[in-house]
């Protein structure tokens, strides 16, 4: 039930039936820079979200390999992080901050539709693929999902795994690019940066507060992105600030299967709804939790202050310290690699009536 | 379990409802299998997310035999995912078989008919109907937790007052859903600005401004549901069933504030709009400013607003002769309630902070009321719940007339929203009937000086 849905719909239903194929496929929104066929072409660029004034700065990550997880001797080291492993990753690009308000309410909060409204703006082929993945929101949120710590600017939180895979469709149909949460190997290549230390910047925890936001300096609150030092790649607030989403189930053991034979683009692809992977810690996490190669798992208890039965699949009420970034890979995978593997998850999350 | 890392900071400092939730992960909760006579039979009327999450709360309470026997609900389809919910994480103290579900109007009567006098019946349907269930269950001498507000209008306040003191009379515990009431971090805030920690107060402030809410914005009616069950459905949206968007969503910050003042207001002044109004059809303003004043002449502004897109703020303040205080921070729980020296909430300032984790309110309003049930003390919160019901409508009266509203007038105001509802049924005409337009009447502040709409 969605008071934008009538207009819409009428509106799609008038298409011809001869311009299906361009109404599925439109072509990409033009912007400077965001094509490349190969890695060498890949530059930095900004995506736009039509019809708001959000972008989202775009960097580009080298194909490489790299050493996944952390050595024994690593201080605060879990098991989960070993053994350490090779891991190969082809090329893509990462958002160079946390996703902030500014674009995640776009979605969340349908700004783009309004505004479409309100100024009497025709939605184009874009718009009406990627309104679906808005209409098919539930009821709002009972709460101020900032939690009173800021708004433009800041990074979003409190979403679930689902809410922000579902950001991702959305924005891959509003600017017809392939975007997805990263998987938890892309996430520690492009966070390491080629390093090989327990953070980007090296072992020495006191040198911590130039490059992140953690329990001891953020005040009890999220801060506004890029703040902080990057990483060698330019990435900002990979440590810290808010945890961020990759596609992963939490699996203890998973890295075992790699430490006879390298692993090439590995994802642990989820099956149940707990335990999933953020990464890079939080605001109001300690030191060990931000480390490069820590893991940390959803829990059931993150959703502790909806007080609502079932509770919402969209939102988790007390994980103010996660959020997420996007990345978009070189080469777009199929339909079928994604409905199999990139965008698999289960079980499937939905409403009830 | 895994050993997947946690947060630890933010869940051992920040938040408080660790210790409830693991009971239920310990297996704390008792065995229905106790001495018959213990056992407390409890019974949903209203099956939406808030019942089920307060049957989720009641069947958690730590200290005796409980259980869920009867249901009722006007659509089925939120019965049978209420019940499945339940039955998921409840299934021993699940005893609902398919003769003790009702959907209909009247559902309500056979539902507490299943109960005896001194177990417990939950009222959690939109306001409208508390009247008329509170009366039932009085009747039948049965305990009651009801979800705020308890009312919308003055005439069902009237009600409400005059059957509070009837339930008491006959000793019957009754809870109200104002749960920040229950946070025991709140309690000792109150406790210190009873004190003196912060002076007089001069000034207090409460926030919700949150984005879209609920079902205050609602859309055209489908074609598939009749235009009862629609508002019913939407119940934020029409001020007969819920009082809107002011008394459902600002109550607790109203109630919060009045607590910490340890008064209620004379009167009230207000602002309000609809700014985008789309093809909205709901009665809603979606910004409300309100000016309340206590008898000695202190202010509390209260804002509310769900336009998206803008600042976010759902918190409550004081402010007084020798510095301030955050009532809650951030939502309802967990409040973070601390003391400051000044006025500016800088941390050099801060005299008092709860060091936490707070127990979660929803719980422990449950487990106070249950304990009042089986020791037998006096328990009864419906005078307090309908002042605070009160004081919102007031306050909403005053952005949508557009007038000055004093508590006296609130009080004897003559509009009933919806008179006659035990007569309700499911083929009835809907309590608010729509325009040509297919959209319902709207507060006209000025014009409508009188009456809301």
């Amino acid at each position: 039930m969605h008071p934008w849905q009538l207009p819409v719909l009428l509106i799609m239903a008038c298409s011809a039936p001869a311009n299906l194929a361009a109404e599925d496929h439109p072509d990409p929104l033009k912007i400077p820079n965001a094509d490349a066929k190969q890695e060498s072409e890949m530059k930095p660029y900004a995506e736009i979200i039509e019809h708001s004034f959000a972008k989202i700065e775009m960097l580009p990550i080298p194909a490489g390999k790299f050493l996944m997880g952390s050595p024994h001797r690593e201080n605060g080291r879990n098991v989960d992080e070993g053994p350490q492993h090779l891991t190969e990753i082809p090329a893509f690009w990462m958002a160079k901050y946390e996703i902030t308000w500014d674009a995640y309410e776009v979605w969340m909060a349908d700004l783009d539709i309004l505004r479409r409204q309100v100024s009497n703006i025709k939605p184009n082929t874009r718009d009406k693929l990627a309104d679906k993945f808005q209409l098919t929101q539930p009821t709002k949120p009972y709460t101020d999902m900032t939690f009173g710590m800021g708004k433009r600017g800041y990074p979003a939180i409190c979403m679930t795994q689902h809410s922000a895979r579902i950001f991702c469709k959305w924005l891959t149909a509003k600017t017809g690019r392939y975007y997805r949460l990263p998987t938890e190997a892309e996430w520690e290549y492009a966070c390491r940066a080629g390093t090989t230390t327990s953070y980007h910047f090296g072992d020495d925890v006191k040198q911590l507060k130039n490059y992140a936001w953690y329990y001891d300096n953020s005040f009890d609150s999220y801060h506004k992105v890029g703040k902080k030092k990057p990483n060698p790649w330019g990435l900002f607030d990979m440590h810290g600030n808010v945890a961020e989403w990759v596609l992963d189930q939490h699996v203890a053991d998973y890295y075992q299967q790699f430490s006879k034979k390298p692993a090439k683009s590995p994802l642990a692809v989820p099956k149940k709804l707990y335990p999933r992977v953020v990464r890079g810690g939080g605001w109001s996490d300690d030191p060990p939790l931000l480390r490069s190669a820590a893991r940390e798992g959803s829990d059931e208890l993150w959703k502790g202050q909806d007080p609502q039965l079932p509770q919402s699949i969209w939102y988790h009420t007390d994980a103010l310290h996660v959020g997420f970034r996007i990345v978009r890979p070189l080469l777009t995978p199929t339909p079928q690699e994604r409905a199999v593997k990139w965008d698999k998850s289960e079980p499937e999350q939905k409403d009830e009536p | 379990m895994t050993n997947a890392n946690k947060s630890r900071r933010e869940f051992l400092k920040n938040t408080g409802r660790v210790a409830a939730a693991s009971a239920l992960v310990a297996g704390v909760v008792p065995k229905v299998h106790a001495a018959e006579s213990n056992t407390i039979n409890v019974a949903l009327i209203g099956c939406g997310g808030r019942g089920t999450g307060a049957v989720a709360n009641a069947l958690s309470v730590p200290n005796g035999p409980i259980k869920l026997v009867a249901m009722a609900d006007v659509f089925d389809s939120r019965l049978k995912s209420s019940y499945e919910n339940l039955n998921r994480k409840f299934a021993e103290q699940m005893d609902v078989p398919a003769e003790r579900k009702f959907v209909s109007f009247d559902g309500y009567k056979s539902a507490m008919d299943c109960l005896k006098p001194g177990d417990v019946v939950i009222l959690t349907t939109p306001c409208a109907f508390r009247g008329l269930h509170f009366s039932y269950a009085i009747e039948k001498g049965l305990n009651v937790f009801m979800e705020k507000p308890l009312t919308a209008d003055a005439p069902t306040s009237r009600l409400m007052f005059k059957l509070g003191e009837e339930s008491v009379k006959k000793n019957l515990k009754v809870g109200v859903g104002l749960m920040c009431r229950h946070c025991k971090a709140r309690q000792e805030l109150f406790d210190r600005i009873q004190s003196g920690e912060i002076g007089d107060i001069t000034l207090l402030r409460a926030y919700r401004m949150a984005g879209p809410t609920g079902s205050a914005a609602v859309g055209p009616k489908p074609d598939n549901i009749s235009e009862l069950l629609y508002q019913i459905r939407n119940f934020h949206g029409f001020l007969w069933a819920s009082g809107g968007a002011v008394s459902d969503f600002l109550i607790h910050n109203i109630d919060e504030s009045c607590w910490m003042k340890n008064d209620w207001p004379v009167q009230a002044k207000a602002n309000g709009g609809r700014h985008y109004r789309g093809d909205h059809v709901d009665q809603n303003f979606d910004s409300y400013s309100i000016e309340y004043t206590f008898g000695d002449g202190t202010k509390l502004l209260v804002n509310g607003r769900t336009i998206p897109g803008c600042h976010q703020e759902f918190a409550s303040y004081a402010h007084g002769t020798k510095g301030s205080a955050v009532i809650s921070s951030r939502a309802h729980t967990p409040a973070k309630p601390r003391i400051y020296s000044g006025h500016n909430f800088s941390k050099q300032d801060l005299t008092w902070a709860f060091p936490g984790p707070e127990p979660n309110p929803y719980q422990v309003e449950w487990n106070d009321l249950i304990a009042a049930i089986r020791n037998d003390e006096a328990y009864n919160e419906v005078e307090r719940g309908t002042k605070a019901s009160l004081v919102t409508s007031m306050g909403r009266m005053a952005a949508h007339t557009g007038q000055l509203i004093t508590y006296d007038e609130m009080l004897n105001h003559e509009h009933e929203f919806a008179p006659n509802l035990d007569k309700l049924t499911l083929a009835a005409a809907a309590p608010l009937p729509s325009g040509d337009s297919g959209k319902y009447p709207i507060p006209l502040p000025g014009i409508n000086a009188n009456r809301e709409y």
